[in-house]
C-alpha cells in the first residue's frame, strides 16, 4: 500500500511548542484538586504510564534485541530513544521528557566496566545523580525515574527491568507534570482508540 | 556480528575440513559443508517455522537444560542469522522417524520410485516449515557439498570441549540431578538463560541454599589429565559472587580448591573482594565423593579440610563441578588433515611450548585459544591477533585495497521530503501490527510525502523501492520501520549511499524486535507503540543532516620502542608483512632478559635462551627492520596515521622519523627487595634473577656473582621464598606469573646439583603449557613444598648469613624451621620506571591502578589503548611470561596493520564538534574524553578554545552532555534530534 501526498505542504502548527524552555507550566495548569482526582482515577488498572527509555547502542539497547530475538514478553507502554553512549543521556534530555508528560524515565547503559567508550558510563552516572536531585527539586518522586545497567546478553533482564519498573511507576499514577490536557487529550484518546479497536477486533 | 558483516570474511558452517594440501603460501584446503537445508543466503530469520517445527529437541547452547524445535537458531546472535534444520531431529529428514516408521516410508519411495524413474522425493513427511516459510528458504534437497579453498594461511582455533565429569563417578555427575557443571550453573546463571538468571536445584526447581564447587574436576592429576585448566578458578569466583547478589536466599557458597590461580590482571583483586564480601567460603581440599542424603533429597561432600586439618561432611543442596577443558574430539582429526601434530593429551601442539605463542608445527598453520591448552578470554583473544599477524607474512601482495566509486550525490536541499517503507518482515510484524493502519498513520505525520509498505523490506526487491521512492518522490530524509538498526541500518545505508543519497539521513525504526516481537500478545497496545516509534524517527529524521566520511592521510610506516622479546616480535611481524619499521632501544644490545647472562634455559622444555634469541634476531634481520640501538624517544606528537617521533640516536644525533602507528613494548622491571628476608644484609639472600645470573659460569662474572656461584657450589640446601614484591595489598597486588613456574625450573636445576631444595609459596600457580608437568616432576623428585599462609612471611634466621628459614606450614599446621645455605627470592615485576612515566606523559596512554599500562578492554581489546593507533606489546600492559609476551607482541603488529594496511584513515562523520564561539575553555571535555579527542588550542594570543580532532573522536557524545556551556554537538545525534524524539512521543496525535 502507498499513501502519497502530492507535494510538499506546510507542516500543521502543533499545539505544544516543541522547542520551548523547560517549565513547570505543567504543575500550575491544573488546580490540586483536579490532579489528584485525575490521578486517582488513573491508578486504577485501566491506567498506563507513558515511558521513556533511554538506551546506549552498545549494551542496553541491544539488550532490548536480545529480548525481542528470544521473544521475552515485557510491557509495551515504554518508548526507546538509542544514543550512542549512556555518556551522551545530559539531565536535559530527561526533564525534557518529564516536562512533555512522561510519568517515567528510564536511564540505561553498560555494566560498569564494560563501557565500549571506557567510561562513558561512569559519566552517566554523575549525570544521573544530578539529574535525580534536579527531579527532586521538581517535586518529583524518586521512582520515576530509575537508571540500569543492561548488557548486550541480558534480554530477559531488560523484559524484567522494564516489566519492574512500569508496574512501579503505574503505582505512582500519572505524573504532577503531565498536565490535566495532556492526560484528557492524550490519554483519553488513546483508550478510546484501544477501547474502538477491541471492540473492532 | 562484526564477522558476519565484515566484507573480506567469508564464514562457512555447518563445514569440516576433509583434505589439505599444498605448502605455506599455498594451502588447497577440502571442505565439506553439510546442508544445514535452510537457504542462508534467503532466510531471514524470521523464526516462523520455529512456531510450526512438530520436534522438540535437547538445547546444545543450553547444555541440554532447555528444548528447542528440529528447525533452530542455535543462540540469538549466531551467525550467520539463519535457521538450521537438525538432521536427526527432523521428520523429513528421516531422522526424527522411528526405526519402523523409517521402513515403511523408505518401502513407499522405494515403490514410487520403481513407477517413475524421475521421482524425487517431494512428498514431505511433514513439510510443516516450508509451508510456514515466505521466502521459500527451506530445501530439503539440500546435498553436501565440497569445495577447494586456496589459502597463504591456516588458522586453527577449534577450542575445547567439557572434560565429562561421568568420567569421575565418585562426583555423582549424572546419578544425582542436584550435581551439575560449572557450564550448567553459567546458563542457569546467566539473564538469558534457561531459568532467566534464578539458580535452581533441578530436582525441585527451589532455590538452593547450600552450593558447594568443586574445582579441579578433570584437571590437575583426575582423571588423567595433569594441566591446570585455568579459567576455573575465577569462573567459580566469579560465579559465587553471582549467585550471593542475585538471590539473597543463597545462604552458603562453598568453594572447595587447591590452589586459587588468580594469575590474570586484576585477578587477585576480584578474589580479595569476593574474600571482603564473604561471597564464599574458601575450603583447601578436594573431595572424595558426594553422596545423597536419601532423607531431605540433599547432598553431602565429603573433604578433608587441609588448612583446617579435618574431615568435613559440608551439607548441600547443589554441587558445581568447575569441570575443566579437555581437548576437542576432533582435534586429532583435523591434525592428522592438515599435517601438524598434537601433544600427548589431544591438543594441538605449538612448535616450541617455550617461545612460539601461535605457532604449529607446520609452517603457515597458526593456531590459538583453547585449541593448544585452556586459555582464559584475555589471552585467547591476543592469541587470535596474534596468528592474524603472523598469518599476514604468508599474504603479502594478496591484500585487497578498498576501492570507492564515486556516486554523483543527489540534491538533498530543501525542506524535510521523509519518505516512510514499514516492512511486513513477513508475518513477523505484519502477523502482530496492521500495517495498512501504520502506513496510513505515517501518512499523515508532517512532512511525510509518501508512506509505503514492503514484504520485506531487506531483501533486494525491498531495496530497489527505497531507492525508488526516493526518486521518484525526490525524498531528502527516509524511515525504515522494520527491525533493529544494529544489524540493518548498514544494509539500508548501503543501499542509500549507491545511489548518492546521503545514508545519514536515513532512520531506522524498531517495530520488529523492540515491538512486535516482545508484545505479540498485546497487539492493541503494540500497534500504539509503534505508531509513535514512527512518529518519533519521523521527527528524528526531519532533523537529520548529510554528513561526508573525512579522510586523514596515513603514514604507512610503525615505531616500535623497545629492543626485548615482546619489541623483537612485533617489528619482525610487521616488517614482514611489508612495512616500514623502526625498532628503537636504549641499550646497544637487542633481547632484554633473553640476552646472556641474564637467562640460561626456558621452561618447561629448558632450551637455551640464548639459542631461541639468536632464531629471533635472525628473523629480525631477515625481515628488513630498521634496527636503532642506543637510541631513546624524546617526543612524539600527532595522532594516529601522522605521529612525528623525535629520536636521539647515540649521543647526539637527533632524528625525526614519520610514523602511523606505535607499538609500546618497554617491557617491565624486577622488584628490589631490599631491605626484605635480609637482602642486601646477608651475603646467601640473592633474588631469583641473580640466581639465574650466577648459572652463567662466564669471565665477565662480578664478585658479588662469584659470591653467589661459590655459595651454589658448596650449599647442601636451598630455599624459595614466591611472591616477593606480587600479591602484597601495600605494593603490587596482582599475582606476577612468571615466578612460580621460573622458582620449579631453578629447584628442579638446584635438585640435580644435588641440593636440598625447599619452596615456601602461598598458591602454586603453574599455568603455562607444560608448567604443571614441570612442578609434578619437581614433587617427584623431592623437591618440598611449604605453603605459608597469605598475609604472613617467612622469617630468615641468622645473623651474619641465613641459616634456616623459619615459617608457619599451613598444611601441616604448625610452625617449622627448616636450615638453608641459600635462600632465593622469586621477585615479581613492576612497572619499568621512569619509561613508563615518560610514555604515559608523552602518548596519554592511561595507566591503570597497579601501574602497568591499561588495555582498553581486558577481553575485547587486551593490546589497544584508548588512544588510537598506540599498541602495547608484553609486559608494559601487566606481568607475562615469554610466550603470553610474544603472542601480544604478534597481536599488537596485527592491530597495528589494520591501519598501516590502508593509504587513509576513513573518519566516520558521526563525532562531536565544538562551536568555538560558544566554548569558554574550561577544558572539561579535555578531562574526561578518554580518547584525547578535545583539546585545548590558542586561536589567538590569550584566547584558548577547545577544539575535537575527528581522527580521534570515536562520537561516545559524552562531552556534549557534559558541556557546561552547550558548546559541543555531537552529530547525528544532536540536542534537537533528541528532543524532537521526545516530543513527538507526547504530541496528539494528527488525525487520522
Amino acid at each position: 500500500m502507498t499513501v502519497a501526498r502530492p507535494g510538499s505542504h506546510p507542516s500543521p502548527k502543533r499545539k505544544r511548542g516543541s522547542g520551548s524552555a523547560p517549565t513547570v507550566e505543567a504543575l500550575a495548569g491544573a488546580s490540586g484538586s483536579d490532579r489528584s482526582a485525575a490521578r486517582a482515577e488513573a491508578r486504577g488498572s485501566s491506567w498506563n504510564p507513558n515511558i521513556i527509555v533511554f538506551a546506549c547502542n552498545w549494551c542496553s539497547y541491544a539488550g532490548a534485541d536480545t529480548a525481542g530475538v528470544s521473544r521475552v514478553q515485557h510491557q509495551p507502554h515504554f518508548r526507546m530513544i538509542r544514543v550512542m553512549c549512556s555518556g551522551r543521556i545530559q539531565p536535559g534530555f530527561v526533564l525534557r521528557a518529564f516536562e512533555k508528560g512522561a510519568d517515567g524515565v528510564l536511564v540505561s547503559g553498560c555494566h560498569i566496566g564494560d563501557c565500549h567508550y571506557v567510561f562513558g558510563n561512569e559519566r552517566a552516572l554523575e549525570q544521573f545523580e544530578k539529574t535525580k536531585n534536579i527531579v527532586k527539586l521538581l517535586g518529583l518522586e524518586e521512582g520515576r525515574l530509575r537508571l540500569e545497567w543492561i548488557s548486550a546478553a541480558e534480554g530477559a533482564r531488560f523484559a524484567e527491568v522494564i516489566n519492574e519498573f512500569t508496574d512501579q511507576v503505574r503505582a505512582l499514577g500519572p505524573s504532577p507534570l503531565a498536565n490535566s490536557d495532556q492526560l484528557s487529550a492524550v490519554s483519553y484518546q488513546r483508550s478510546a482508540k484501544a477501547a474502538r479497536l477491541r471492540a473492532e477486533s | 556480528m562484526d564477522v558476519g558483516r565484515h566484507p573480506l570474511i567469508e564464514v562457512v558452517t555447518n563445514a569440516e575440513v576433509i583434505g589439505c594440501e599444498g605448502e605455506a603460501g599455498s594451502f588447497h584446503v577440502r571442505v565439506r559443508k553439510n546442508p544445514r537445508y535452510v537457504r542462508e543466503d534467503i532466510c531471514v530469520a524470521c523464526g516462523q517455522c520455529v512456531d510450526v517445527c512438530p520436534q522438540v529437541g535437547g538445547n546444545e547452547f543450553d547444555v541440554g537444560l532447555k528444548t528447542r524445535k528440529a528447525i533452530y537458531r542455535p543462540f540469538p546472535q549466531s551467525v550467520p542469522a539463519a535457521y538450521v534444520i537438525d538432521h536427526e531431529a527432523c521428520l523429513n529428514l528421516l531422522g526424527g522417524l522411528s526405526e519402523k516408521q523409517r521402513q515403511r516410508f523408505e518401502k513407499i519411495q522405494k515403490l514410487k520410485q520403481r513407477k517413475r524413474p524421475d521421482y524425487r522425493r517431494n512428498v514431505l513427511v511433514c513439510g510443516h516449515c516450508a509451508k510456514a516459510c515466505e521466502v521459500n528458504a527451506i530445501d530439503f534437497d539440500m546435498e553436501p557439498e565440497e569445495f577447494e579453498l586456496d589459502a597463504g594461511a591456516i588458522l586453527v582455533a577449534v577450542g575445547f570441549q567439557e572434560f565429562d565429569a561421568r568420567k569421575l563417578g565418585n562426583y555423582g555427575y549424572g546419578r544425582f540431578p542436584n550435581v551439575v557443571t560449572s557450564l550448567e550453573f553459567e546458563r542457569m546463571l546467566n539473564a538469558s538463560g534457561v531459568t532467566r538468571g534464578h539458580v535452581v536445584r533441578p530436582t525441585d526447581m527451589k532455590t538452593p541454599k547450600r552450593i558447594v564447587f568443586i574445582q579441579c574436576v578433570g584437571a590437575r592429576g583426575e582423571g588423567g589429565r595433569p594441566y591446570c585448566s585455568r579459567f576455573c578458578c575465577m569462573n567459580a569466583v566469579k560465579d559465587s559472587m553471582l549467585v550471593r547478589q542475585h538471590d539473597p536466599e543463597v545462604e552458603e557458597v562453598t568453594i572447595l580448591y587447591t590452589d586459587l590461580r588468580a594469575f590474570g590482571k586484576g585477578f587477585d583483586d576480584f578474589v580479595q573482594r569476593s574474600r571482603d564480601e564473604k561471597s564464599a567460603e574458601y575450603v583447601r581440599g578436594r573431595p572424595a565423593k558426594v553422596e545423597l542424603v536419601p532423607e531431605d533429597d540433599t547432598l553431602e561432600v565429603f573433604v578433608e579440610d587441609t588448612l583446617g586439618h579435618r574431615q568435613k561432611r559440608i551439607p548441600a543442596d547443589l554441587v558445581v563441578l568447575s569441570v575443566a577443558a579437555a581437548p576437542n574430539d576432533g582435534a586429532i582429526k583435523l591434525a592428522e588433515m592438515l599435517g601438524i601434530e598434537t601433544d600427548e593429551y589431544g591438543f594441538i601442539a605449538r612448535l616450541d611450548p617455550a617461545i612460539s605463542a601461535v605457532e604449529s608445527t607446520r609452517e603457515g598453520i597458526f593456531v590459538c585459544g583453547s585449541a593448544v591448552g585452556p586459555q582464559v578470554i584475555p589471552d585467547a583473544v591476543a592469541q587470535a591477533s596474534a596468528v592474524a599477524a603472523r598469518a599476514q607474512s604468508f599474504l603479502v601482495g594478496h591484500r585487497v585495497e578498498e576501492t570507492e566509486e564515486a556516486v554523483e550525490s543527489l540534491d538533498l536541499s530543501g525542506s524535510p521530503r521523509v519518505g516512510v517503507l514499514v516492512c511486513h518482515c513477513g508475518t513477523n510484524i505484519a502477523g502482530v501490527l496492521d500495517i495498512d493502519d501504520l502506513v496510513r498513520h505515517a501518512a499523515t505525520i508532517p512532512d511525510v510525502i509518501v508512506a509505503q509498505d514492503n514484504l520485506f523490506a531487506c531483501s533486494e526487491n525491498g531495496q530497489d523501492e527505497l531507492v525508488n521512492l526516493i526518486r521518484e518522490h525526490k525524498l531528502n530524509r527516509v524511515v525504515v520501520a522494520a527491525c533493529t538498526p544494529r544489524t540493518h541500518e548498514p544494509v539500508f545505508r548501503e543501499a542509500c549511499a549507491q545511489i548518492g543519497f546521503n545514508p545519514y539521513l536515513l532512520e531506522m525504526v524498531n517495530i520488529r524486535d523492540q515491538c512486535s516481537w516482545v508484545h505479540s500478545k498485546q497487539p492493541i497496545e503494540a500497534l500504539e507503540k509503534a505508531r509513535t516509534l514512527i512518529r518519533m524517527g519521523v521527527a528524528r529524521a526531519r532533523h537529520l543532516e548529510p554528513l561526508q566520511a573525512g579522510e586523514a592521510p596515513m603514514t604507512r610506516a610503525a615505531l616500535v620502542i623497545g629492543g626485548g622479546i615482546g619489541g623483537i616480535q612485533a617489528a619482525t611481524d610487521l616488517a614482514e608483512q611489508g612495512f616500514p619499521v623502526t625498532l628503537v632501544e636504549k641499550t646497544e644490545r637487542l633481547g632484554g632478559r633473553l640476552t646472556a647472562p641474564n637467562l640460561k634455559h626456558l621452561y618447561p622444555n629448558m632450551r637455551p635462551a640464548a639459542e631461541v634469541l639468536e632464531q629471533k634476531l635472525e628473523r629480525l634481520k631477515k625481515s628488513g627492520a630498521r634496527v636503532l640501538p642506543r637510541t631513546e624517544v624524546e617526543n612524539i606528537t600527532g595522532f594516529v596515521g601522522s605521529f612525528e617521533a623525535t629520536l636521539r640516536i647515540g649521543e647526539s644525533t637527533i632524528e625525526t622519523i614519520s610514523i602511523g602507528a606505535i607499538i609500546l613494548a618497554i617491557g617491565a622491571d624486577l622488584y628490589d627487595p631490599t631491605g626484605e628476608y635480609g637482602y642486601g644484609e646477608l651475603p646467601n639472600v640473592v633474588t631469583s634473577q641473580e640466581l639465574e645470573r650466577a648459572f652463567f659460569e662466564d669471565e665477565e662474572a662480578t664478585e658479588e656473582i662469584r659470591i653467589t656461584q661459590s655459595a651454589i657450589r658448596n650449599a647442601k640446601s636451598a630455599s624459595f621464598i614466591l611472591c616477593v614484591g606480587s600479591r602484597d595489598p601495600r605494593g603490587f597486588s596482582g599475582c606476577s606469573r612468571y615466578c612460580c613456574p621460573t622458582a620449579v625450573k631453578q629447584a628442579i636445576e638446584l635438585h640435580r646439583r644435588g641440593i636440598d631444595t625447599t619452596i615456601f609459596y602461598r598458591d602454586i600457580r603453574t599455568i603455562s603449557t607444560g608448567a604443571e608437568e614441570m612442578y609434578r616432576q619437581a614433587r617427584g623428585m623431592g623437591v618440598l613444598f611449604v605453603r605459608i599462609p597469605p598475609g604472613e612471611k617467612p622469617e630468615i634466621v641468622g645473623d651474619e648469613r641465613a641459616e634456616a628459614v623459619r615459617c608457619f606450614d599451613d598444611l601441616l599446621g604448625r610452625g617449622l624451621e627448616i636450615p638453608t645455605d641459600l635462600v632465593i627470592l622469586s621477585v615479581g615485576m613492576r612497572p619499568r620506571q621512569p619509561d613508563t612515566r615518560k610514555f604515559h606523559d608523552i602518548l596519554k596512554a592511561s595507566l591503570g591502578l597497579d601501574g602497568f599500562f591499561l588495555e582498553l578492554h581486558p577481553e575485547l581489546a587486551p593490546v589497544e589503548t584508548a588512544v588510537e593507533g598506540v599498541f602495547l606489546a608484553g609486559t608494559i600492559q601487566g606481568p607475562k611470561d615469554i610466550v603470553d609476551t610474544v603472542a601480544q607482541a604478534s597481536a599488537a603488529a596485527a592491530k597495528a596493520s589494520v591501519f598501516l594496511a590502508y593509504e587513509k584513515v576513513r573518519l566516520d562523520p558521526a563525532v562531536s564538534v565544538v562551536d568555538e564561539e560558544k566554548c569558554r575553555a574550561c577544558g572539561q571535555c579535555v578531562e574526561i574524553c578518554q580518547f584525547h579527542a578535545p583539546q585545548l588550542i590558542e586561536i589567538a594570543p590569550g584566547t584558548y578554545t577547545a577544539r575535537i580532532n575527528a581522527a580521534l573522536c570515536k562520537g561516545c557524545g559524552t562531552c556534549t552532555s557534559w558541556c557546561p556551556c552547550g558548546a559541543i554537538t555531537s552529530k547525528h545525534f544532536t540536542d534537537r534530534q533528541v528532543y524532537a524524539m521526545i516530543d513527538a512521543f507526547f504530541a496528539e496525535e494528527p488525525v487520522s
